[in-house]
């Protein structure tokens, strides 16, 4: 059988080295490797897009070795691995400890805080900051209640999505 | 068909004039022949039981300002309760002020109504939103028709929409912009990146918020709409105090720059559902069917089979509300005939 996977890779040397390494060590064909450096997200990480051929337990156990090393998986035959969750909070972003803030977001297994944006305004306890979270799918609901949760303690307004 | 319209300020005169304006579509298509039998203000009620003329209802109310100075069948002083004692009439139109305390006058006037075995139709949230079980069950206690499409989106068909035309599916939940002054802040904020306290003074001077804008910019009109949906639509049993409501007052301009960044827009969203029933400012993307603007209204209902429909109409305005009295009237004809 085949995987078409999406990764999203730091664009610094040797990443991608990282990934075809389980792939060859566990015995798993490289069909196709798409590797365009040229082609950015946002964040600055490069997708790169690796087919590989071997049998079910085979692709399993490169699946379960990408994601010890933390390699970050967007798309596994064209189901996105990671959903993104987007949340804008206000209040006394920075008075409250922003830091603690993405910390306690990144606390939930599977979640982690992916892009941060802060707005500053010339009104006290008015300063606005858009988060972007990643998280496994399936997650999503659990990351709302926890945004929420974090908001009512913080005294933040807490925008969430539908 | 015999009607006491009680309570004449937008909505009641809407309803005049639609009836006025309608009445050989309405002879022709469904042989009805609706006839104001009386009507009410706070200053009294003109009353005649041979049918009061609309237009005649709607001048005297533009031009003294009072509905007991109609000529010769005008009342002045006399109380609502007391028409309804006196009057012989099929349905009762309730379009009083709503009154988000206690749901009065509305609440007695509807129940009266209903225990002389009269149909009922009203946009009057308030009673709906503290005491919809109370009513539900008098209406069928006493075998009448009680009908409040008008309490929630204006003329955008949503609580009949949802029992009839959908009526083979089951109804999970339900979000939606149900208020229409709020929904054209969150607009006018993210076109022209303006504060939000200009924004409200802006709408205040084109008279879209009122002077009072509490009830709006706090999420509680919206509220006491989620709760009608939950009750009619999901079967779920609350009210007002089981809400969940945060408004739209602290939302900045820097919030709604960050979440157009990102595609998204900030819109005030009722949530009734198995998991939430709160009016809150949610992330809705651009171009999705939430991203309407001004002062319309939309709702999305899941549902198990035709997974999601979305309608979208006006949400207030004074013949566009009578547009929805008007057809639970029909409706209810249709089914007394």
């Amino acid at each position: 059988m085949r995987f078409n996977l999406v990764l999203d890779l730091p664009d610094v040397p040797g990443q991608l080295l990282e990934v075809l390494e389980p792939m060859g060590r566990l015995g798993a064909n490289i069909v196709a490797v798409i590797h365009q450096r040229d082609v950015k997200t946002e964040r600055g990480t490069v997708p790169v897009q690796i087919t590989i051929e071997g049998d079910k337990e085979t692709l399993d156990k490169v699946m379960g070795a990408l994601e010890s090393k933390d390699i970050h998986i967007i798309e596994v035959d064209g189901v996105l691995r990671k959903e993104q969750i987007t949340t804008v909070l206000i209040g006394d972003i920075v008075e409250e400890d922003l830091q603690d803030t993405v910390a306690q977001l990144n606390q939930l297994k599977g979640v982690r805080v992916a892009d941060l944006d802060l707005k500053m305004s010339d009104k006290e306890g008015n300063s606005a900051t858009k988060m972007v979270m990643e998280a496994n799918s399936g997650l999503k609901k659990e990351v709302l209640k926890n945004v929420k949760e974090l908001g009512a303690k913080k005294g933040f307004l807490v925008i969430n999505e539908v | 068909m015999r009607i006491v319209i009680l309570g004449f300020g937008a909505v009641g005169q809407g309803v005049a004039h639609v009836i006025s304006l309608k009445k050989d579509y309405l002879q022709r298509k469904y042989d009805l022949n609706p006839q104001i039998v009386a009507v009410t203000d706070s200053s009294g009620a003109a009353i005649n039981p041979e049918g009061l003329d609309e237009e005649l209802l709607l001048n005297t109310k533009t031009e003294k300002g009072k509905i007991s100075s109609y000529p010769d069948y005008g009342v002045p002083g006399v109380d609502s309760l007391k028409v309804l004692d006196e009057v012989e009439y099929d349905c009762l139109v309730e379009v009083t002020p709503t009154d988000i305390d206690d749901g009065e006058p509305a609440r007695s006037h509807i129940i009266k109504a209903m225990e002389n075995g009269k149909d009922v139709v009203t946009s009057n949230k308030g009673p709906l939103a503290l005491s919809f079980k109370d009513l539900d069950d008098c209406a069928k206690l006493n075998n009448v028709e009680f009908k409040f499409e008008a309490s929630v989106g204006g003329a955008m068909p949503i609580i009949n929409f949802a029992h009839e035309t959908l009526a083979g599916c089951s109804i999970e939940s339900i979000y939606g912009i149900l208020n229409g002054t709020t929904n054209y802040i969150l607009s006018r904020m993210a076109n022209e990146g303006s504060s939000y306290e200009q924004t409200l003074k802006e709408a205040q001077e084109m008279g879209i918020a009122e002077t009072n804008p509490y009830q709006d910019v706090e999420g509680i009109d919206a509220a006491c709409k989620i709760v009608i949906l939950a009750n009619s639509v999901l079967n779920l049993p609350v009210t007002l105090k089981d809400v969940e409501v945060e408004g739209i007052s602290r939302i900045t301009s820097e919030s709604i720059a960050l979440a157009k960044k990102e595609g998204m827009l900030i819109k005030l969203i009722g949530e009734a559902s198995p998991d939430a029933l709160e009016v809150s400012p949610r992330l809705v993307r651009q171009g999705s069917p939430f991203a309407v603007e001004g002062t319309l209204n939309v709702a999305t209902l899941k549902t198990d089979l035709a997974d999601d429909v979305t309608v979208v109409g006006k949400g207030a305005g004074s013949v566009e509300t009578a547009s929805a009295i008007l057809s639970d009237m029909v409706n209810i004809w249709k089914k007394r005939k």
